[in-house]
């Protein structure tokens, strides 16, 4: 097969998994308890008003007809209403994105800069101090839920040492970058250490248990390069031993961590969903769980749909890097 | 199905690693703190002492001078739209009877703590197995028929993989609400507990059931199973194109009758390795639901952190102790997980943590 | 966690809906003599056109500007006045929009928009003259016109679009101008005597060309009003900015901007208040409190609010039909220390289901002792001893529901002879069976709070307790009957009636009675303001200490 028929392949299945995404996200109505029309309406309302509210969503049309008004207008960028704020859907859940976004991102830069240096140092040593310390890190680090250790950050760190905010995000990278095109550097500077001040810790909470898995992983993946003929190979023919630490074997490491750090994508985002929950951080979570909350199921569904689309995009974007990058293994 | 070699390996990998029994141990303690709760709690979880509200644990005591609000009845008294206050010297003191401190409703965390086991060992294993029983049928059909059967359930699965699963978990539970299952508990209603600690001089008035939530353990199955899905797939896969299966099959032997006898038994060490994991993974999840308050367990790890969270200024232990709890009890069963990949090599990877 | 009243509405939709409903229900059956009586009094001080000025006063050369930013527990739903029934957005869009009549902060009714507001003899309606010279923020000035626009588009589903308000200004049909006069008349469906009350509480006025010439969408996200605040800049979900509107028929506003944020976790308010992020917060949880007063620049305010919180005991299941076993659970909880440990003393005992400002109160009533050895007995003499009960509860709704629900289910799983647990309910399901049309399909026993802006305790028993009430869950013919003997009555024999209800109520139980609910807010002490009992909170009356 080649590279296109494979990428094709590969996209109408993901097609296919977007339109099921989209059908399970619809059906999600239909197994929640309660009346649409109560979470809108006072419930002493006159019943003639609630009649009208009810048609003008179109909560009274036959099932198909509610279907296909829910899945045509999702190409066109159109999830529907919010039931509270009656504001379109998608244009609320487009401005939460990039605070999840860079959250996300935030917390996977932590989580490699830190985790392969010490992957790498717990191989190269192993059963040294630094090798034994890594080991109860990564493993403490993937057994800690991290709600908790945003609890605990918060109580130590910006309760009690007062180091840290503890919540909130009064610029983002958005608004940031706004400042720079505006020609404000001045200012832009300063909204970026509010930036980082205030990120700091939730984006630690979230990569915590990602940096304990790619040490885990890094340290795996080195030991069992190490152990090949090519590096004995190398040593043999005289090359530096820090060339073929560094060049050969972390190269050959790194790309099976990459393809499961891009697995584990859907950990990160729901990581970030709670995270957010801890830090009052305004991103994608927050609106999911204030939805639920407010029974504003529009929202809550467009919420998932945007999720698991982009979801499904990444990992079709993954597959397509790797078989780029690795034709023999890619396709099945 | 499981060999004597498979034991042997684990025997030496048992002997080999010190972590691997850490791991047993650990998960052997949380699991007999769960089932013996009603022994060994000091106290009943909802045993509440207002006026003992907020003790801290033992070395804690703390004496601080500060403004207190003046009180009148019970309540605070406002002048002017401001609350008086006065200076007070407030002593908090620990005590023996409650070690790890008091909630803010004067409730003994450790007997929460012993009581909180229940409800994550419970829904660890009761959503493990449901996720396995699901998983395991969908992932045996579809890798044993193959063809448009297996496309059709894999696709399915494929969605389910879309989303992430505790974003999933928070929607299913949020829409579907909260139903729980009481159950009695064996020890209480046949009258051994009691009998045992009024004869040792614990307090007794035990709850005589164990609540299950049943919703949390359907929706963490409903998000997991694709995980078993596709080891069990994966197994079938290849067991299906052995020579004595299709022997078996050759000599007319039922397809239900091939996939129990042959694929089945050789599915099950990658399928009790992925269990072992997803059990920590469905703890952390449960306590995750917990903590967002959509779970509605009244005693869960999670949820008494989020109940101590409003206290994280005055009383840090409320919220610190039963997370500790969870990561303890997290690590033996991550441990005992290595243990048995190691010992096993299955080869599977799977979602874990939250 | 979340702490009370974070989620869409700090007035639940019960609250407000209740309030509503039941005031149509008083609409309906009273005579209404001393509503008149209110208006006399409140014209003799209000009439002077214009002369009325306000507690607070400029501060002349104030050179820093007094910036003041305000922290919600959740943002505005949206900036439509009249499309929210959320007391978070009407606490922003209160600071744009003025109606034509107002409360202070001790609840006593006061003109606005209007100057003069009497009954029109011999009709069911009622005559607001409007104030001259008021400009809208787009320097247009205020109409008559504009003004019966703002009546109709909250009652009439024809004008623009179905208010959600409607039944806020209950009674009123329709609203006109007098013709060659600045005077609106509105229309009552029937004698309506607490018109003037809805108008106090309700309708913000609104521009007609304003409303007319923009989507409903731009309306929802920008203001253009006649208050003391005019909008800067409105980001959903996160700032809302406003600016002093120099052109105030009022003397312009002490502080100069003015900014709303939110945060649902009380922690987190407390510490932007600490840190000197946010200058006022609302509702600081108990444990919070001394957090607030410890810190150096910062104080508690406080007021009891109208909201009272109980826990409904459905009269027609077992065990709650006996008497006997609903006074039992009433000596069987240590209401004091409830208050005082679980609220930090931030609640006020309740003995009956009228708060104590409220008409209707009755002052000799006690709250029911703590008296375990009685309730133990009266279980026994009720026959249901061994009964197993399960407390419904909302989380997260009032402030400390979940733990005053576990407190209450804890004194009582304490008497030997009944255990009692605690169910944690989703609120929108929860609110679903609780107004699901009949007394059948409620939970046979529930935490719940509602408040009421009237200081009405006839609507607050009407709605919960009479036969015929929104969420009632008991049936008494004695109740009954001296309910509508209250509804034909005025005054202090009115007010009587409704104390002999108060007593019954305390007799026969149908609630556990728990506590009056106080607002408390944290705030910077370098500005005067005192918190208020209608749950508003007004950056006009704020000045620098």
């Amino acid at each position: 097969m080649s590279l296109s028929r494979f990428l094709i392949k590969r996209s109408l299945q993901g097609l296919f998994v977007i339109w099921g995404v989209i059908t399970v996200v619809f059906g999600l109505r239909f197994i929640s308890p309660g009346d649409p029309a109560n979470v809108l309406l006072p419930p002493d309302v006159d019943p003639e008003v609630r009649a009208q509210v009810i048609a003008e969503l179109g909560l009274n049309e036959p099932l198909y007809v509610q279907y296909w008004e829910f899945i045509s207008g999702i190409p066109f960028g159109d999830l529907g209403l919010s039931l509270v704020t009656r504001t379109p859907v998608a244009s609320r859940v487009v401005t939460k994105l990039p605070a999840t976004l860079e959250l996300a991102i935030a917390a996977t830069i932590v989580a490699v800069i830190i985790a392969i240096p010490l992957g790498v140092v717990s191989a190269t040593r192993r059963h040294e101090p630094a090798d034994y310390g890594a080991t109860v890190f990564s493993l403490v680090g993937i057994s800690t839920p991290n709600f908790w250790l945003g609890v605990m950050l918060i109580l130590v760190l910006a309760v009690q040492l007062n180091l840290f905010p503890t919540s909130q995000r009064p610029i983002g990278i958005d608004g940031i970058l706004l400042l720079v095109l505006d020609g404000d550097l001045g200012a832009a500077a300063d909204g970026l250490g509010t930036w980082l001040w205030h990120i700091t810790l939730p984006a630690i909470t979230l990569g915590t248990y990602f940096t304990a898995l790619i040490t885990r992983l890094t340290r795996s993946g080195m030991l069992d390069q190490l152990g090949r003929t090519y590096v004995r190979a190398s040593r043999a023919k005289g090359l530096p031993e820090t060339l073929v630490r560094y060049k050969h074997v972390l190269r050959n490491t790194l790309i099976p961590v990459i393809t499961v750090i891009g697995l584990q994508l859907g950990t990160l985002i729901g990581g970030a969903v709670i995270t957010e929950a801890v830090f009052a951080w305004p991103g994608l979570g927050t609106l999911i769980i204030n939805s639920i909350n407010a029974r504003d199921w529009p929202v809550l569904q467009g919420s998932l749909i945007v999720v698991a689309v982009g979801f499904v995009l990444v990992n079709i974007l993954v597959d397509a890097l790797y078989a780029y990058v690795n034709p023999q293994v890619a396709y099945d | 199905m499981i060999s004597e070699r498979t034991i042997r390996n684990l025997r030496r990998e048992l002997n080999r690693s010190f972590l691997a029994k850490i791991g047993i141990a650990v998960v052997v303690l949380i699991v007999a703190m769960a089932i013996f709760a009603p022994f060994i709690s000091p106290y009943s979880p909802g045993q509440q002492n207002l006026e003992n509200a907020r003790q801290p644990p033992l070395g804690f005591s703390t004496k601080e001078t500060k403004e207190v609000t003046k009180m009148d009845n019970g309540s605070v008294v406002i002048e002017d739209g401001q609350v008086v206050t006065e200076t007070q010297t407030v002593y908090t003191n620990a005590s023996v009877a409650h070690p790890l401190g008091t909630d803010g409703n004067g409730r003994d965390i450790l007997s929460r703590i012993i009581y909180g086991a229940r409800t994550s060992i419970l829904v660890g294993l009761f959503g493990t197995s449901l996720a396995a029983l699901i998983g395991v049928l969908v992932g045996l059909s579809a890798g044993f028929y193959r063809g448009r059967v297996d496309d059709l359930l894999m696709r399915g699965a494929d969605i389910m993989l879309a989303f992430p699963s505790l974003v999933l978990a928070i929607a299913l539970v949020g829409v579907w609400g909260q139903a729980q299952a009481p159950i009695p508990d064996p020890f209480v209603v046949s009258g051994i507990a009691p009998a045992f600690r009024s004869a040792i001089g614990l307090s007794t008035g035990m709850p005589d059931t164990i609540v299950l939530p049943g919703t949390v353990i359907v929706v963490v199955a409903l998000v997991n199973w694709v995980w078993f899905a596709r080891v069990a797939r994966g197994e079938a896969l290849s067991i299906r194109e052995e020579e004595y299966v299709k022997a078996a099959r050759a000599l007319g032997a039922s397809d239900g009758r091939t996939v129990l006898r042959h694929v089945l038994p050789n599915a099950i060490t990658p399928i009790l390795v992925l269990a072992t994991i997803q059990v920590a993974a469905i703890i952390l999840l449960e306590s995750a639901l917990s903590f967002l308050g959509f779970s509605g367990a009244d005693v869960s790890w999670g949820f008494d952190i989020a109940l101590g969270r409003q206290y994280q200024s005055t009383a840090w232990w409320i919220s610190t102790m039963p997370g500790l709890a969870i990561v303890v009890t997290v690590i033996g069963l991550n441990l005992v997980g290595d243990w048995l990949r190691d010992a096993l090599d299955p080869g599977i990877e799977g979602e874990g943590g939250v | 966690m979340t702490d009370s009243n974070s989620h869409i509405g700090r007035r639940s939709y019960l609250k407000l809906a209740g309030g509503a409903a039941a005031s149509a229900a008083l609409a309906g059956c009273t005579g209404g003599g001393d509503e008149e009586e209110t208006t006399t009094a409140a014209e003799e001080t209000t009439t002077e056109t214009g002369g009325e000025e306000t507690t607070t006063s400029t501060p002349e050369e104030s050179t820093e500007p007094f910036n003041v930013t305000i922290t919600q527990g959740q943002m505005p739903s949206g900036l439509d006045p009249q499309d929210h029934r959320e007391t978070p957005t009407d606490i922003v869009v209160l600071h744009a929009y003025d109606g034509v009549l107002t409360r202070d902060a001790t609840g006593a009714m006061q003109t606005a928009l209007a100057t003069n507001y009497e009954r029109i003899e011999g009709e069911n309606a009622v005559r607001f003259d409007i104030r001259e010279g008021v400009t809208f923020h787009n320097g247009e000035e205020l109409t008559p016109e504009d003004v019966a626009f703002s009546i109709n588009r909250v009652v009439d589903e024809d004008v623009s679009f179905a208010s959600p308000q409607s039944d806020q200004l209950a009674g009123v049909a329709s609203a006109e101008v007098i013709e060659g006069e600045n005077a609106v008349k509105v229309n009552n469906s029937s004698l309506n005597p607490i018109v003037f009350s809805e108008f106090a509480t309700y309708l913000d006025v609104m521009q007609q060309s304003w409303v007319e010439g923009n989507s409903k969408a731009f309306i929802s996200q920008n203001m253009n009003g006649t208050g003391p605040f005019k909008l800067d800049s409105y980001t959903e979900d996160e700032e809302v900015v406003l600016s002093r509107y120099e052109d105030y028929w009022k003397e312009p506003a002490a502080v100069e901007t003015l900014t709303f944020r939110a945060a649902s976790e009380a922690s987190t308010r407390v510490n932007q208040l600490l840190q000197g992020e946010t200058d006022v917060i609302v509702n600081v949880p108990p444990q919070e409190v001394q957090r607030v007063n410890n810190n150096e620049n910062t104080r508690v305010a406080a007021a009891p609010s109208t909201r009272i919180i109980y826990n409904a005991m459905r009269y027609d299941v077992e065990p709650f039909d006996s008497v006997k076993f609903r006074q039992a659970m009433n000596y069987a909880i240590d209401l004091e220390s409830i208050v005082q440990n679980v609220l930090g003393g931030f609640g006020a005992q309740t003995s009956q289901p009228t708060l104590p400002e409220f008409v209707g109160h009755n002052e000799d009533l006690d709250p029911y002792p703590y008296d375990p050895e009685m309730a133990e007995q009266l279980v026994e003499e009720s026959g249901y001893a061994g009964a197993e009960i399960e407390l419904n509860t909302p989380v997260g709704r009032y402030l400390k529901d979940l733990e005053i629900s576990q407190a209450v289910a804890g004194y009582i799983d304490e008497l030997p002879n009944v255990s009692a647990s605690v169910r944690q309910r989703d609120f929108g399901s929860l609110v679903d069976e609780l107004l699901a049309g009949s007394i059948e399909e409620r939970p046979h026993w529930f935490l719940i709070g509602w408040g009421e802006a009237t200081f009405d305790g006839g609507l607050v028993m009407t709605a919960l307790l009479s036969s015929e009430g929104l969420l009632t869950t008991w049936q008494n013919e004695e109740f009954d009957s001296l309910l509508e003997q209250a509804g034909n009555q005025s005054g202090d024999e009115r007010d009587a009636t409704l104390q002999e209800a108060n007593t019954l109520a305390h007799e026969e139980c149908p609630w556990i009675f728990l506590n009056q609910q106080f607002s408390v807010y944290g705030v910077n002490d370098s500005i005067a303001w005192e918190a208020r009992s209608d749950e508003r909170i007004d950056a006009y009356d704020m000045s620098l200490k």
